[in-house]
């Protein structure tokens, strides 16, 4: 490997430079941190040097963590400890010069690269939107194994230093400088003269110590300077990890527990524990899926098909939103937060002021959330304009449908919407199932039309759904992609057909659901199995949640679509036909009141429930799951989505889909492709259904030998 | 020189105070206005090359409030923005402003308008309160704070009401509806009179609802956005002369006449009008609703505010080279019934034209002609505003009936008298 670490002196300052040529940003790899530290003893060496300066060749960014193929890698706790220890000692070294070092961010400074901030005496960032200091280790299922979990309490107190650990949260320059993490904020434009200012400061120990004199105030500081505030810090910190990891996460408890023992600890036995720790989680099957996750949604961040790789997106300044419901009211509130102008229509004013107080009420949250001043969230819902009629929508760029989920309306609206905006207007439709083709009849420009398919609640989910019809452009493809991004979203690019991708896997999920129940599973048992697996709420919770009317409108689509493996269960239809959809009903497989829910009896007396044996929750669990890998199989089968990632993508981010089992077709892929197949037949055979045949695209899986992750698994 | 075009204009519904706008600012009532009659007249609004607003009661956290509006609005930053102050003729001195602007070559297309949130006037702190608190502030220890809060009276809690001080004119001393008062006593003005006046207002607005609308956008007011305001809330259908006669004076408790119910309402609203040269009205193909034709301000005795149009009409007449008799629509606000009966009733008079040297340019103003929908008691009177809105109103009311030419005036606190002919 090349020089990627340069060092140079300028009178009595001495500069490290992280710069490798060779990539987009500075990673610690073991071999640049072996140059860093050399560079370190040699400043060290150095009488003349009086000041050390850290800092980074590259633009926005400081250094972007350790090396994640690196952390892969690591198959035995010991080795995963030595790798720590290896870069604490070197934290050490810088740690214990006995000159002032000074830490310059501009940029990412995450994991590794805070770490290494934290070792130097001073950190000074600048005013750059792109400052970002963190340590989001806990997020790909470890911890600070550089003396993060050490450092970082005794610079900010044990309350802040849990909130960011645990919460693997990364924060802004101002923010930084506010809790105490940085010393000061210099202007990007003369960074050299301020760092100059700032050296002359610091190189005067009673300047210094005027100057940079910490101290904590009020109930922040009594928890952290007193034993009985950390029991209680530690207690309720605890409560919070257990409550949000479902016990699913080591790591976070891990974290918990090892800063309970270290930092009261000297630093030798504090660090000899955190790399202890850090070796544990770092070998462990949660980490290694996380960080799966981590590659898999980098990868769809950013990707692109390559023919959109030359095509300029269309930078969308006015959108329209036809329908000022639930959905209408969430895209009308993203799109203006992410500053375009709206025009929301509808059919009358009280629809309008509904859409209104949908967004209005998003914005208020952020208001007393601090996100946000009073005057911006007045600003924004300006950008909000409604109308019963057209007016405005001539000079849109595009238009977003979410009216009533019925082909008739939709087409109907869309060639009155045709007539009124410009000949190259996107459109775009947010139905959740029905076909797009079909839609595009009734459009102008069928090669500027797709499928837009957000998630409920719209500012909350990070996925939207694309869906492309036959005649949809790639222009059209690349400016979808870039709208979905510009609001802060991850996009997956479908093909039409029945129920797209996400509601086609989910339905043949809930599906399953009413027919363990019509064969006497109780309501909360099925929940049950499911959040037991780690997602957020079991299908029939779900399905209240979306109400049933919903649901079974998109089964009859995918039944008529797809065949009658998607035909409803019985049970669904009489729960149907009793009106009991779920929340916006009051009672649906739950009874709704406020302060809880309890499965509702109606439904039970009416599928003969019996208690079931714990012995068989395996089996029933991997029905639930097995239909959803073989409907993912066949999306595969039919080209829906070009490749596994997309669906695993869809799933974590649509569905809650738990992100430690690294997907639905990872799972998959950890379970064996054989063993699928072979439950998959059992299933068939002992419930005399079709819906259990296993895909042809499993049964070549399996006769090549291979995953649906060519086989690396 | 070339011909000053009213391209187009829109404006919120008028709300009585403390009604439907209550919790919005008037920056955030102008900007609907504003991006509305954008939407609408579908032009581009990187063509405006400037941004006048009239506003009288400017809030303290919209500091000139017509930049604020142009930002809110969505109009691209470079647009610069200045706000006039001409007390109730504010939203005519915009549009004049803007006028004399594009005269002068400085500008081609200038958005103009006025805005008045009549809800939103600030309470004031006494002088005594202001003192301790700014004391308060400032003590650094116990001790000095202890002193400070120690002279804290009762009475000095006492709000000044930002809205009664307004109406207040602090030459004379008197409040606006004195002022009628006045005028009521000189002109011998009966309660009976102010009150039919007052009941014909509301008539001809109930009547004129729908016409109105044309001038409107239905809103959604924030920050509830409960349901639509469609239309002006301070019409009264049912108004009857008994109830109208029921009411007691409220600025001569004994021998008044003016009362709340002959007086113009407190009120929200806002007004945005698109003022163009007439050769870059052609240039953006917009057709014009009609053309500023003349204009004039006098000022008069400010315990006489309300005398104000008898004045500026003659010398308007006299500017633009016509006489009462060329006009074919009127518009004279109704602050107060009484002022506006005074007016006539100086306007008919051959001696007041003596006195003043309007001889021959003024006579007996037709009825019929004189604010056909209805005026400020029924529809409100957002000071800032109304200017804007008597400009919009009657050259609606010309397209709508092929007229000419129409006047429009108003008196104005402080004793000034604003007046302006349009044509078409």
């Amino acid at each position: 490997m090349g020089k990627a670490v340069f060092y140079h002196l300028d009178q009595d300052v001495a500069t490290i430079e992280f710069n490798d040529p060779q990539a987009k940003v500075n990673v610690l790899t073991a071999d640049v941190l072996r140059q860093f530290n050399a560079f370190v003893t040699q400043a060290q060496n150095d009488a003349k040097v009086k000041v050390l300066i850290i800092r980074s060749g590259k633009k926005d960014v400081f250094i972007a963590g350790a090396d994640i193929k690196e952390i892969e890698g690591i198959n035995t706790t010991d080795i995963g400890m030595r790798k720590a220890q290896y870069g604490q000692n070197i934290f050490n070294h810088l740690e214990d010069l006995n000159i002032p070092t000074v830490a310059v961010i501009d940029g990412v400074a995450l994991g590794g690269g805070c770490e290494l901030a934290l070792a130097c005496k001073y950190r000074i960032a600048t005013f750059n939107e792109k400052v970002k200091i963190g340590l989001p280790e806990v997020n790909l299922g470890i911890l600070p194994g550089f003396g993060g979990t050490y450092r970082l309490p005794h610079l900010l107190g044990i309350t802040q230093a849990l909130t960011i650990i645990l919460g693997a949260k990364v924060v802004s320059g101002g923010d930084a400088l506010k809790m105490g993490l940085i010393d000061r904020l210099l202007p990007q434009v003369n960074l050299d003269e301020g760092l100059c200012d700032f050296v002359n400061q610091i190189k005067d120990s009673a300047q210094r110590k005027a100057l940079f004199h910490r101290r904590s105030k009020g109930l922040k500081s009594f928890m952290d300077n007193n034993p009985i505030g950390h029991v209680l810090v530690f207690e309720q910190a605890a409560r919070n990890v257990r409550q949000k990891t479902k016990g699913f996460y080591p790591s976070p408890l891990k974290v918990l527990e090892l800063m309970k023992e270290t930092f009261m600890a000297p630093r030798e036995k504090a660090l000899e524990l955190e790399a202890k720790a850090f070796g544990h989680l770092v070998v462990g099957d949660v980490c290694k899926n996380l960080i799966k996750v981590f590659y898999l949604t980098e990868h769809y961040r950013k990707w692109m098909p390559p023919q959109c790789a030359d095509l300029t997106p269309r930078v969308i300044q006015k959108c329209g939103v036809l329908g000022a419901g639930v959905m209408g009211g969430g895209i009308a509130q993203i799109l203006s937060y992410y500053d375009m102008n709206v025009r929301v229509k509808d059919i009358n004013f009280d629809a309008l002021a509904k859409g209104l107080q949908a967004a209005a009420k998003i914005f208020n949250q952020m208001v007393q959330r601090k996100k946000m001043k009073p005057s911006q969230a007045t600003a924004k819902m300006l950008k909000i304009g409604t109308t019963l009629d057209y007016t405005g929508f001539a000079d849109c760029d595009c238009v977003i449908e979410a009216v009533v989920e019925n082909m008739e309306v939709k087409k109907k609206v869309f060639a009155q919407c045709s007539q009124n905006v410009a000949k190259d207007a996107l459109l775009f439709t947010n139905t959740s199932a029905l076909s797009v083709n079909e839609m595009a009849q009734a459009v102008n420009n069928p090669s500027r039309f797709m499928g837009f398919h957000f998630f409920n609640p719209v500012h909350r989910m990070p996925l939207v759904e694309l869906i492309t019809g036959k005649e949809t452009s790639w222009q059209t493809i690349a400016d979808a992609l870039a709208l979905v991004r510009r609001m802060g979203k991850t996009p997956i690019l479908v093909k039409d057909s029945p129920g797209f991708l996400i509601n086609r896997i989910l339905l043949a999920y809930i599906n399953e659901a009413g027919f363990l129940l019509q064969e006497g599973v109780p309501v909360s048992v099925i929940d049950q199995l499911m959040t037991d697996f780690g997602m957020p709420v079991g299908p029939l919770a779900l399905s209240d949640e979306v109400g049933l009317d919903v649901g079974i409108k998109v089964l009859y689509i995918l039944q008529q679509g797809l065949g009658e493996r998607f035909k409803p269960a019985e049970i669904f239809v009489k729960v149907f036909e009793r009106k009991l959809l779920g929340k916006k009903s009051g009672s649906g497989f739950y009874v709704h009141r406020t302060g809880g829910r309890s499965p509702n009896k109606v439904i039970e007396s009416l599928c003969a429930i019996k208690p079931v044996a714990a012995q068989q929750y395996k089996e029933l669990r991997d029905r639930l799951l097995l239909v959803m890998i073989n409907e993912a199989a066949r999306c595969l089968e039919d080209k829906i989505v070009d490749q596994p990632g997309t669906i695993d993508v869809g799933m974590i981010l649509g569905t809650g889909f738990p992100p430690f089992h690294a997907g639905l077709l990872h799972y998959a892929d950890q379970y064996g492709i054989s063993n699928i197949i072979d439950a998959l037949n059992f299933f068939k055979e002992r419930l005399g259904v079709d819906r259990f045949t296993p895909a042809d695209y499993l049964k070549n899986l399996h006769l090549q030998k291979t995953g649906f992750y060519s086989g690396k698994n | 020189m070339e011909r000053i075009a009213i391209v187009a204009g829109l404006r919120t519904p008028f709300c009585k105070m403390g009604s439907a706008f209550k919790d919005m600012s008037a920056q955030e009532l102008a900007a609907y206005s504003v991006r509305e009659l954008l939407q609408r007249s579908g032009v581009d609004a990187k063509h405006i090359d400037e941004v006048i607003f009239g506003n009288v009661g400017q809030p303290s956290d919209a500091a000139n409030i017509a930049r604020v509006i142009a930002v809110l609005s969505g109009l691209p930053f470079t647009t610069p923005a200045f706000t006039v102050n001409r007390n109730c003729a504010s939203g005519i001195e915009s549009v004049v402003t803007a006028a004399l602007k594009i005269q002068s070559g400085e500008a081609q297309f200038i958005l103009a308008g006025g805005t008045e949130s009549m809800s939103n006037y600030p309470f004031l702190f006494t002088r005594q309160l202001q003192d301790i608190l700014s004391d308060l502030n400032r003590a650094k220890d116990f001790v000095s704070k202890l002193k400070a809060i120690v002279r804290l009276r009762p009475s000095y809690y006492a709000p000044r009401i930002g809205l009664q001080m307004g109406l207040t004119d602090p030459s004379c001393g008197l409040n606006m509806g004195q002022t009628a008062e006045v005028l009521a006593k000189e002109f011998g003005i009966t309660r009976q009179e102010q009150d039919d006046f007052a009941l014909l207002s509301h008539h001809k607005a109930a009547a004129a609802r729908d016409i109105l609308k044309e001038e409107m956008i239905p809103l959604i007011p924030s920050p509830k956005y409960k349901a639509a305001v469609e239309s002006d809330n301070g019409v009264r259908e049912q108004q009857t002369r008994e109830a109208l006669a029921k009411l007691k004076p409220i600025f001569d408790k004994y021998s008044g006449t003016v009362t709340a119910g002959n007086s113009s309402q407190v009120t929200d609203g806002a007004v945005a009008i698109f003022v163009m040269s007439e050769s870059r009205a052609k240039q953006l193909n917009c057709k014009p609703l009609g053309y500023l034709k003349a204009f004039t301000v006098v000022g008069v005795e400010p315990a006489r505010m309300g005398i104000g149009p008898a004045h500026a009409i003659p010398r308007v007449l006299k500017k633009a080279k016509m006489t009462l008799k060329d006009i074919q629509a009127i518009e004279i606000n109704e602050a107060f019934a009484v002022q506006v009966l005074a007016c006539l009733k100086a306007m008919e008079s051959n001696q007041f034209a003596a006195d003043f040297g309007y001889s021959g340019l003024l006579g007996n103003v037709d009825r019929a002609l004189l604010n056909v929908n209805g005026g400020a008691i029924a529809l409100g009177h957002p000071v800032g505003a109304t200017g804007s809105r008597l400009i919009l109103t009657m050259l609606k009311h010309m397209n709508r009936n092929q007229l000419s030419t129409g006047l429009v005036s108003l008196c104005i606190g402080g004793g000034q008298g604003a007046a302006v002919i349009l044509e078409r």
